[in-house]
Formats: structure tokens, C-alpha cells, sequence
């Protein structure tokens, strides 16, 4: 019988890049789920009267709110891709090593440079 | 009890997500389309939201943003949180703060007249 290391150390676990995908799926799916009553509020203040919305604006085009619009849009290009991925995965398409490593990459790296886009082109 | 946590209740809930999926990823970039068709300012803004279609629109994107939202968090807590009664509390507390999310998104976009 071949011994196989068992162990649970956070910091040794090397992910593969589809996992790390999967993982990071979840946990931004988490985050944008937790955040959905505070995007209500925003929401609300912005539309309920005209210095509602200029706080929200003002807020929002801060160096906090630059941040925090930056950080949830990554998450939602990150959830949005990965997402479209395992609907891929749901109809047959991408099973294989080769494709599903190549799309992982594809969502990492895509999610990341759309979301620095946005930060650096978009927003200021 | 064999219907309490079935099969199909898994399957209605894998296909819900996927179907929110589906009309959230078509949602989005038609409405990043549309709303960037007038200036920044809240009349601009505000009049976005007048058009009957549009509050339907934005109402069936909460309601999906919503359900795959619960069904994401419940799947959370399922791997995750084993002690039944804590698990079954969570996923109760999360329906009812999405179903008065819900209510509140209605009541935002209705009040705009």
C-alpha cells in the first residue's frame, strides 16, 4: 500500500487552477450574497431623494468607495465567468483536462484584468 | 419525512439557480447598456427606473439575484455547518431577510412615480 500524506495545513495544499477557481466561486458567491441587503440600501438612498443620491455618489467616488466598488467588482466578474464556466460544464462543454484548465485560467486572469480595467479606466 | 430534504427538492434547486443565472447574465449587460445612455445625475438616474417595463425587469433580477442567492448560502451551510438546528436556523434566517429584502425592492421601485 503506497503511504499518501495526509494533512489539512491550509498553507500546503497546492490547488490546482480549476480549484482554485471553484474555491474562489464560492467565496465570492458568499460575500456578493452577504452584501445584498447593504446594495438595497444604497440603492434605496440613491433614488429616495436628490441628497440621497449625491451621498451615495459622493461616497462612491471616494478613495473608500473606489476601493470597495473596485474589490465587489472583481468578485462579480469572478462569480459571473466562473459561473458561466460550469454552465459550460452543465451542458458538455470543456469536461476534458486540457479545456477545463484552459477556461479556469481563461476566468482567472480575464476576471482580474476586466476588474482592473474598471478600476483604473472606468471609475476615476 | 422521505420528501423533507429529497432528491427533487435538490434537482428544483439546482435548476432555479441555473435558471437565475441565465436571466441575471442576460439582465446585467442590457441594463449596463441602458442606464448608460443618460448622464450621472439623479434625474437621469431616477428616470431610468420610471418605465413599468423596467421596474418588472429590475423586479425579476432581485427576485433571481435573491433565490441564487439563498440557494448559494444553503449549499454554504450545508458543507459547512453541521449541527442541524444551527444549519436549518441559518438557512431560516437568510430566507426571511431575502424575502423582506424582496418586499423592500418592490416598495423602493413603486414609490417612483
Amino acid at each position: 500500500m503506497t503511504q499518501r500524506p495526509f494533512f489539512l495545513n491550509l498553507l500546503r495544499i497546492k490547488l490546482p487552477i480549476g480549484g482554485v477557481v471553484s474555491i474562489l466561486h464560492r467565496a465570492t458567491g458568499a460575500v456578493l450574497s452577504l452584501l445584498v441587503p447593504c446594495l438595497l440600501y444604497v440603492f434605496s438612498l440613491s433614488l429616495e431623494s436628490a441628497q440621497g443620491f449625491v451621498r451615495v455618489h459622493g461616497f462612491l467616488a471616494g478613495g473608500f468607495g473606489w476601493l470597495l466598488m473596485s474589490l465587489v467588482g472583481w468578485a462579480m466578474l469572478h462569480h459571473f465567468l466562473a459561473g458561466l464556466r460550469h454552465l459550460g460544464f452543465d451542458i458538455g462543454y470543456g469536461e476534458d483536462r486540457a479545456t477545463a484548465r484552459a477556461t479556469a485560467w481563461g476566468t482567472a486572469v480575464m476576471a482580474v484584468l476586466a476588474a482592473a480595467g474598471i478600476a483604473f479606466w472606468v471609475l476615476p | 419525512m422521505r420528501n423533507a430534504s429529497g432528491a427533487r427538492r435538490g434537482l428544483n434547486h439546482w435548476l432555479l439557480a441555473r435558471a437565475s443565472a441565465a436571466y441575471m447574465a442576460l439582465f446585467l449587460p442590457i441594463f449596463f447598456v441602458y442606464a448608460c445612455q443618460g448622464g450621472l445625475d439623479y434625474a437621469a438616474w431616477r428616470g431610468l427606473f420610471l418605465p413599468v417595463f423596467v421596474k418588472v425587469a429590475v423586479l425579476l433580477f432581485a427576485v433571481a439575484l435573491l433565490a441564487h442567492a439563498w440557494i448559494g448560502l444553503r449549499e454554504i451551510f450545508i458543507d459547512y455547518v453541521h449541527p442541524l438546528f444551527l444549519r436549518l436556523s441559518l438557512v431560516f434566517l437568510f430566507g426571511v431577510v431575502y424575502a423582506a429584502c424582496l418586499i423592500w425592492a418592490v416598495a423602493i421601485l413603486w414609490s417612483l412615480k
